[in-house]
């Protein structure tokens, strides 16, 4: 029934906070940079605004759009209200008229031909397969449709005419521009305040098939009018367009809709969100969500109408299209400020996010990963709340047994994780059994999940060593087969993955720990590995 | 240049030449054509001669030297010039595409990579039309062009496999996938048809499945970043003929060479490789097509044979299998017990088989097979490939799998039992079904870590490995006897201690084995058993419970070593160092034999040192002898000496130098361990390192053959000098200052040398502790009438400007206490500095040295040093030259002389005063600062002095 067009997939958007010290190059897409990392790295640790930055969308996509998103144009095809008047009077006329014969008719004067005409042609435009948009508009019909919203004496004309342009807006971009350019928007939002409520809701759907266009529609003042249309005894079906029609309002950054916009929309959408019906519920989350997809001052306009604890109860419904924008607003704002961030912990989120690793649905197991990953990014604290509400185990099972589009995102989690946590909080995620599928995924066909592997064992081998506990760890590692592994991958074609898998293997697993506890003996006095060894130390004990 | 017939010709004439095997004549060929290769009209002269010149050594000659030309001089380097014209580039690139696709294979392959090379730099924004040029190519029909556009573009497009994500680079993905996926696909449907309908005939099929290799290639490189849309609407072709491609088989494709893969088994490969990649990273839209490629894959495993041709079709299949059956949604496909049973008898039995192959690796080239076997290093073999599937399975199957192959280990134990001679492979085979069964985790320092509770390891140790290692023939069933013993070394922790012990006689006795591969694993064993620990952290085996084999074991050890091919084996000279550590005064008797055999075998490899661990271990086990006799007997250091120095000196004199800081080690050992007297030994030895003649010839160290030279080049080495002060502190602690005497000039002038030319914060280091040493050793008079020899006021620039400025950077504390009691020498010991201009420096090194007990460590370095000490980092070499068994405790040569050098300092200084009553006061108390000051007067109250 309704044709989707996405425009986005949440695994390449505006997300991470960079994972700073780890220099994974998650900032901006020029990161790979020599100079970039050599910043990275000379910041290692002590920058801490870096470890708070967004990544920057890569816009481009070579993926097909997904389909679990909201729908971005709607075509009606369905003769929602059978008895409108215009199908009464349509009955027994037996309406086939060719192209020539609409364009004749609807140029008629003759109210009645130009009603005929119209809604022959609106037919033709909700016909399922192939309606003959282009056609329509090369036949230069706009703009006598556009006319036909104005005449108020003939609602059945006005809504036919309605219907019409609602069809032809949902076609491609162009074909919004040709309804835009015909002058459309005024006379629709006029009809927001017609008596005819089929008229009147038609109006509001046209209205938001043109998310292009959306800057038009709210500076011809649409907002108001729409939101002056709730009221607790609308039809059901008639507050669900409003509720989509004002989410494609709140759509598209670049620019993002005015602040004026948000301010007047924000409220409604917070009633919005009490309403019972699944599908007002996914429309208005799905407004939210567009509305926190940006900087950390959008997702404080969100924020701070005390919205939080509402969608965190949205997160746990077993709707899908109730779950699936609730937990995307609340990854978006995680991607925000300390502070925004401990608003939807202390909102409840962590009690939720755990059992959404477990869901069914990859995409959902992704997105919980995701929004766990940005809280893994910020400072200590936020960690050991990760690690009281008990999120390791599940996405420990996750990286085993996930998706890979899962797994991924549960890597970046643990890296985050990695870079900064404690010492004692990373000996706890060492110990909840990490590494094993990690050293698993070193084989995966992804070169950047790989690289963020080996800067993730790096860290923990460092940490190991400052508690010399290295010996035990690089066992481990061994007994994962994590050796071989990372020895083959320094023979990467990727430079970086090369140097990396060098780098560990010389530091942690060289023959020189092999070969007596070699150590820089700059200025000592003999000059020979005296020092340290107790007479008849195995210097040799480990060798292969 | 112009492109002119006279142009062309001067080029042909030179390109001839640079084909001549005479040096003289090549070499200038190839200067002039590089002097002239700025020219404009260089490269087009190049691409003239490669299409027109009538000689075709000529046009191959031109297409490699314009690739070469290309590779040096494409790259627009930031702040260089650009070395070609622009409208050479532009002429370049509006040829080479039909140029390339238009000439013989030889030249095109060269072409291609010119291309490519062109392309990393300018595709796409520099070249927009290269796509659709070589797209239109498609249309040709001619597959000798269209072989020749689709390598062009595997080598444009292969670094989508391994580059990060960047916008830049899914710009670049978009535009070809917009531009090139369709015609691709179209191609790929095409080139299969004509696959049947040209299907009897050979070499038409031969071009067509290059093609289609080509193809599957560059399907891998466009799908691996991310699943792109075009692919995604057109899987069900793709995978479809995938599919069908898998499963055919075509007699005119078979080749006969046994070695190497052909046509049908390099596109079967890349094919599991993509289907691989989908079902890992696509999973979600694969899902459907999955079932089927498991069991497409699976049928080629099981029709496919044993040839090495087939090794990396087989081990790729196999990995594919391995990587499905472990995720938790496929179990499905391989839960039914006849569904394992035929993968396990048809797929991983079969690939675990020891083949003719291995078999020649065994006998033939042991050191290869060793690799493989012990270090792991067979990640592409098949038998690695099934070892994984097996544990794949295990994940969910454990039981299943384990009871199926239960069956499988005894009957081929069985067919093995019948007749042994003929079925040895069997066994070979069960015991590897058990090893790779059991082992679920494994690490080099102890063998298996985890493993599969439902074997019996014991058991099959008991019943089926120790009779093959009991038998009296230790050269029967060489492969078996090698299973055997790495049976043992890898269950070393499972197998309960009285088996092992059971097994070490058996061990030494295969020592003696004509199989590198058995003596070497027979050695390897014994290291391992020998270094296992029980509790409290001793050893597992104590020397009383190897005593009895002592002499057996020793006397195989070094017999094993003279079996042809392990005169250098460093797991029997791993396993001699071993021994003797375990061993202890146990091996005492055996010495004076020992350390013959262990001379004359550095005598040997001295001449030619090649195996690092090897002479590592050598030199470990000289220690070994040398700690454990002198222990029991200090006066048998003179044996070792009168056993040891001759060959010292013929490596020294010869300059092997990856064994003289070896040397200078065990000498140390050696000194060490003299309590009084030095022999003459090291008389003999010493003027070899300090001929005066060689002192003249200080600029030309590495030409310097003496044994000085060695000495110099350490000094004059950042990564070495701290040998070469090693040296020296050894030789002023422990030699009478006669027999130095008429060097010690040479010395200080050597390392006032390197202080000029390249002073660095650990030279300085070592040289004070130096100057200190000697000092104690010497007297500060002595010290300050060296320098001031040199040079006249020597001494006080060295006092100004090194000691007082740097002391602050000495680290260690014996280090420390070195400096602290030298300098307090030179405050109070000597003469010139109370009554000469030296007087002034007086007060501020006396400050200084309170700086270096009060202090905190200056460990600053300097910017510039950064580099210097990864640039100089110590190589291979010294890196591992450290002997533990030479070491010792921190070494302290003030010792017993002072315990507390504060309070050395306040009596010394009291010693001072009253000499020369009223001096020291006013010196301290007119130019010390108050800070300094009070820590002193606090040294003076804690030993109850005063200064007068």
């Amino acid at each position: 029934m309704k044709r989707s067009q996405v425009c986005r997939d949440p695994g390449q958007s505006s997300y991470f906070k960079g994972p700073s010290n780890l220099l994974l190059p998650v900032n901006m897409p020029t990161l790979d940079a020599p100079e970039e990392r050599r910043r990275k790295f000379k910041y290692r640790g002590k920058d801490v605004s870096l470890r708070r930055q967004q990544r920057m969308a890569v816009s481009l996509e070579l993926r097909k759009a997904k389909k679990d998103e909201q729908t971005l144009k709607r075509r009606n095809i369905t003769s929602f209200c059978p008895d409108t008047p215009s199908e009464k009077t349509a009955k027994g006329v037996a309406v086939s008229l060719t192209l020539g014969e609409i364009i004749k008719g609807v140029n008629s004067s003759d109210p009645v031909l130009c009603f005929q005409a119209t809604q022959t042609a609106r037919k033709m435009l909700s016909q399922e397969k192939n309606p003959p948009l282009k056609l329509v508009i090369e036949a230069g019909l706009i703009p006598r449709m556009v006319e036909f919203l104005k005449s108020s004496l003939y609602p059945c004309l006005q809504f036919e005419a309605a219907w019409a342009l609602t069809n032809i807006a949902s076609g491609t971009s162009e074909q919004t521009r040709a309804v835009v350019e015909g002058g459309a928007i005024q006379p629709l939002i006029e009809l927001l305040s017609s008596s005819n409520v089929a008229v009147c809701e038609q109006a509001v759907w046209a209205l938001g098939d043109g998310p292009e266009f959306r800057d038009n529609v709210i500076t011809s003042n649409a907002i108001p009018h729409l939101l002056a249309l709730i009221s607790p005894t609308l039809p059901i079906t008639f507050l669900r367009n409003i509720t989509w029609t004002l989410s494609n309002l709140c759509r598209n950054k670049n620019p993002y809709p005015c602040d004026t916009a948000v301010k007047q929309i924000l409220p409604a959408l917070l009633h919005l969100l009490q309403h019972q019906d699944s599908e007002v519920l996914s429309d208005a989350c799905w407004a939210l969500s567009y509305l926190t997809d940006g900087s950390n001052k959008r997702i404080g306009q969100v924020v701070n109408t005390g919205v939080l604890p509402r969608l965190v109860v949205l997160m746990t419904s077993s709707e899908l299209n109730v779950l699936t924008p609730s937990l995307r607003t609340v990854g978006n704002i995680v991607t925000g400020t300390d502070e925004q961030t401990q608003m939807a912990i202390d909102a409840g989120m962590l009690n939720v996010l755990p059992q959404l690793l477990q869901h069914n649905k990859p995409s959902i197991q992704k997105e919980a990963a995701w929004a766990l990953s940005n809280v893994a990014a910020g400072p200590c604290h936020h960690i050991q709340q990760l690690l009281a509400y008990d999120v390791l185990p599940p996405l420990v099972a996750l990286l085993k047994n996930g998706e890979f589009k899962v797994q991924k995102e549960a890597v970046w989690m643990v890296a985050n994780f990695a870079t900064g946590a404690t010492m004692d909080q990373l000996i706890q995620l060492v110990h909840s059994g990490v590494l094993e599928p990690l050293v698993n995924l070193l084989t995966a066909p992804d070169v950047k999940i790989v690289l963020i592997i080996l800067d993730v064992i790096s860290c923990i081998l460092q940490a190991a060593e400052k508690r010399s506990e290295k010996e035990n760890l690089c066992l481990l590692i061994e007994e994962l087969g994590g050796i071989d592994r990372i020895e083959a991958l320094q023979l990467h074609e990727n430079r970086q993955i090369g140097q990396s898998a060098l780098n560990i293997i010389e530091k942690h697993f060289g023959e020189v720990s092999d070969l007596g506890a070699w150590r820089s003996i700059q200025g000592s006095w003999w000059g020979s590995s005296a020092e340290g060894h107790p007479a008849g130390a195995w210097a040799v004990a480990c060798g292969r | 240049m112009e492109l002119s017939d006279a142009n062309l010709q001067t080029l042909t004439e030179y390109l001839k030449k640079t084909l001549d095997p005479d040096p003289a004549i090549r070499r200038p060929a190839e200067k002039f054509l590089e002097s002239v290769e700025g020219n404009q009209n260089y490269p087009l002269l190049l691409l003239t001669l490669l299409e027109k010149s009538q000689d075709n050594v000529i046009k191959v000659c031109a297409s490699v030297t314009f690739k070469n030309y290309i590779k040096r001089n494409w790259r627009i380097v930031e702040d260089e010039p650009n070395k070609i014209c622009e409208a050479d580039r532009v002429a370049i690139k509006a040829n080479i595409v039909h140029l390339m696709l238009s000439s013989p294979e030889q030249i095109q392959k060269q072409l291609s990579d010119a291309i490519s090379i062109i392309g990393r730099e300018d595709f796409p924004q520099k070249w927009p039309d290269l796509l659709t040029e070589m797209v239109n190519r498609f249309q040709s029909g001619d597959f000798h062009v269209i072989n020749g556009v689709l390598r062009t573009a595997h080598s444009l497009f292969k670094r989508y496999r391994h580059e990060f994500k960047s916008n830049e680079l899914w710009t670049e993905i978009k535009l070809v996938l917009d531009a090139f996926a369709l015609p691709l696909t179209n191609l790929f449907k095409a080139t299969i048809e004509l696959c049947s309908t040209h299907a009897n005939d050979a070499s038409a099929l031969r071009i067509l499945f290059s093609s289609l290799i080509l193809i599957s290639k560059l399907f891998y490189s466009l799908n691996f970043q991310d699943l792109p849309e075009f692919f995604e609407d057109n899987m069900e072709t793709w995978m479809n003929n995938f599919h069908t491609l898998l499963t055919l088989d075509n007699k005119l494709l078979q080749t006969d060479d046994e070695e190497e893969a052909g046509l049908l088994e390099l596109l079967k490969s890349q094919i599991c490789d993509n289907a691989a990649l989908y079902a890992q990273k696509y999973d979600e839209e694969f899902q459907r097509y999955l079932p089927r490629f498991v069991t497409a894959i699976w049928n080629l495993l099981v029709t496919t044979g044993q040839e090495v041709k087939y090794d990396l079709l087989v081990s790729n299949a196999i990995q594919f299998l391995a990587s499905v059956c472990e995720r938790p949604h496929y179990k499905n496909l391989f839960e039914d017990q006849n569904t394992l049973t035929s993968i396990c008898e048809k797929v991983i039995v079969p690939n675990m088989e020891f083949r003719a192959a291995d078999e020649e690796a065994f006998e033939d080239n042991s050191e290869e097979y060793i690799r493989r076997d012990l270090e792991g290093s067979d990640i592409d073999t098949r038998r690695r490939a099934a070892c994984d599937l097996v544990r794949g399975l295990c994940k969910f199957f454990e039981g299943p799998v384990t009871g199926i192959f239960s069956g499988y280990v005894n009957s081929m134990l069985q067919e093995y039992a019948k007749n042994p001679s003929v079925n040895w492979k069997h066994k070979d085979a069960a015991i590897y079904l058990v090893t790779s069964l059991a082992s679920k985790a494994q690490t080099q320092k102890h063998g298996i870590t985890q493993a599969n509770e439902l074997v019996n390891l014991t058991e099959f140790f008991v019943n089926h490995i120790l009779p093959d290692l009991k038998s009296a023939n230790v050269n029967e069933f060489p492969v078996l006897k090698a299973d055997g013993i790495k049976y043992i070394m890898i269950f070393r922790n499972q197998v309960p201690k009285e088996h092992l012990l059971v097994s070490i006689p058996l061990l030494i006795n295969h020592l003696q084995a004509e199989s590198i591969v058995v003596h070497t694993y027979a050695a390897h064993a014994l290291e391992r058993l020998f270094t296992m620990r029980g509790p409290n952290n001793a050893t597992l085996f104590t020397a009383a419970e190897i005593a009895p084999f002592v002499e057996i074991l020793l006397t195989n050890l070094f017999k094993a070593l003279t079996l042809p091919g392990s005169s250098e084996n460093e797991y029997i000279m791993k396993a001699i160092m071993r021994s003797f550590s375990l061993l202890q005064e146990a091996i005492i008797p055996y010495i004076p034999t020992l350390i013959t055999q262990l001379t004359q075998k550095l005598l040997a490899v001295s001449k030619n040192p090649s195996k690092p661990h090897f002479n590592h271990y050598m030199f470990e086990a000289i220690c070994l002898s040398i700690r454990i006799t002198c222990k029991a007997n200090p006066a048998a250091v003179v044996n070792f000496e009168e056993a040891l120095f001759l060959v010292f000196t013929e490596i020294l004199q010869n300059d092997v130098q990856e064994f003289i800081p070896y040397v200078f080690q065990v000498m140390s050992l050696l000194l060490e361990t003299h309590k009084n007297d030095i022999p003459s030994s090291y008389m003999a030895l010493f003027p070899h390192l300090l001929q005066p003649v060689l002192w003249e010839r200080t600029g030309n160290i590495p030409a310097l053959p003496g044994l000085l030279g060695v000495f110099q080049k350490l000094i004059a080495s950042k990564a070495n000098d701290h040998q070469g002060f090693y040296l020296l502190n050894s030789i002023i602690e422990h030699m009478p200052p006669e027999s130095v005497d008429q060097y010690r000039k040479q010395i200080f002038i050597l390392l006032f040398q390197r202080l000029q030319n390249s002073k660095t914060t650990k030279f300085i280091k070592s040289f004070l502790v130096f100057i200190n040493l000697y000092c104690i050793k010497y007297g500060a008079l002595a010290l300050q009438e060296i320098f001031d020899g040199i040079q006249p006021k020597m001494f006080g620039m060295v006092l100004e400007k090194i000691i007082i400025p740097e002391i602050q950077k000495v680290s260690g504390n014996v280090e420390k206490k070195i400096c602290a009691v030298g300098i307090t020498k030179l405050l109070t010991e000597c003469p010139p500095m109370m009554d000469t201009e030296y007087t002034k420096l007086w007060t501020p090194l006396l400050q200084s040295l309170i700086g270096l007990f009060e202090l905190p460590e200056d460990d600053t370095i300097p910017d510039e040093e950064h580099f210097i000490d990864i640039e100089d980092t110590p190589g291979y070499q010294t890196a591992f030259s450290q002997l533990a068994f030479a070491g010792k405790k921190e070494h302290d040569p003030v010792g017993q002389m002072v315990n507390n050098p504060k309070i050395h300092l306040a009596q010394s200084l009291h010693k001072l005063s009253t000499a020369c009553p009223g001096r020291v006061p006013s010196m301290v108390s007119t130019s010390l600062n108050a800070e300094a000051l009070q820590y002193l007067q606090g040294y003076l109250q804690a030993a109850s002095v005063t200064l007068l």
